[in-house]
């Protein structure tokens, strides 16, 4: 009776698949106006964990992390230059982002990583020189 | 002039063109000096974005940055010999005071055409500080923006 009880219940109740989480850490290369790295991976449907440092010592210039789809780099950069990167709320354009970051400071944002394929991330406040490609597996 | 005395005009020169080459190509950080020239460019053209976007209202925060890149330079040329700081402060000083103009002009005179032929003038005294240094670590202010994998991404 027990083990048909157990059995039913087994049934029931399948069990829930494990989120998989991906830790992720980018900086910019010291004071100069670029990623590093300036390529990243993780597979797609992943929690990622994104870490950004900015490695900055000297130069005042602020930063963050700006995951967009493909195709949308150069409008959302044009958008970026002629509002000073400013990251609108709710941009359907935006994946994930991190908030901006001052010189030795380190911010974090998560999402869930989209389906596969190549996706830009930029720098808002230097969407022009600050570039970098979120490679999404299977 | 007698040949002679010619001759050790002529090895004077040689032997200081000699030294001043020399001690450029012996740098005691390279790589710092190299980054150094590098952030001047970069905030330069940040300036002409900025100019060319008519944001006006930043032209003042890339002058400050030209001014923490300038800094960034000294520090890394900080253990050179007197006599090579000297000429590098020297120039150093006339760019940053180029670009105090252009930012200077932006409140005064918000004009699109003046502040990029200000801001020419600024990109000459800048050069001026490059040329101080061994080819190799000078930054090409045209080349075009780095991209992951060297390909485009749109």
């Amino acid at each position: 009776m027990l083990a048909l009880l157990l059995i039913l219940l087994g049934c029931g109740h399948k069990p829930k698949p494990v989120q998989k989480v991906v830790d992720l850490n980018i900086g910019s290369d010291g004071d100069l106006i670029a990623f590093r790295p300036d390529t990243l991976t993780c597979p797609t449907g992943a929690l990622v964990r994104l870490t950004f440092h900015h490695a900055g010592r000297f130069v005042s210039a602020r930063h963050n992390w700006v995951l967009t789809h493909p195709n949308q780099v150069e409008a959302l950069s044009k958008e970026f230059l002629d509002n000073d990167g400013v990251l609108s709320k709710d941009d359907p354009r935006v994946i994930a982002a991190t908030p901006m970051c001052d010189k030795g400071e380190t911010v974090m944002t998560q999402f869930i990583a989209p389906p596969p394929g190549d996706y830009p991330f930029l720098c808002s406040t230097h969407p022009e020189d600050m570039r970098g490609i979120l490679h999404v597996t299977k | 002039m007698k040949p002679a005395r010619i001759a050790a005009v002529l090895t004077a020169i040689g032997v200081a063109l000699l030294m001043a080459s020399t001690m450029a190509a012996q740098l005691k950080s390279p790589d710092d000096a190299k980054t150094g020239l590098k952030l001047l460019v970069q905030v330069s053209n940040d300036f002409k974005r900025q100019i060319t976007a008519k944001n006006f209202a930043r032209i003042p925060h890339e002058n400050m940055e030209y001014q923490e890149a300038a800094d960034a330079l000294r520090s890394a040329i900080k253990d050179e010999p007197a006599n090579f700081k000297a000429k590098v402060e020297t120039r150093l000083k006339a760019s940053v005071a180029a670009y105090q103009k252009v930012s200077d002009m932006s409140a005064n005179t918000p004009d699109v055409d003046k502040l990029m032929a200000e801001h020419g003038r600024a990109v000459a005294a800048m050069n001026a500080v490059f040329e101080l240094f061994p080819a190799d670590l000078r930054p090409d202010p045209n080349a075009p923006p780095r991209r992951p994998g060297g390909a485009p991404q749109n």
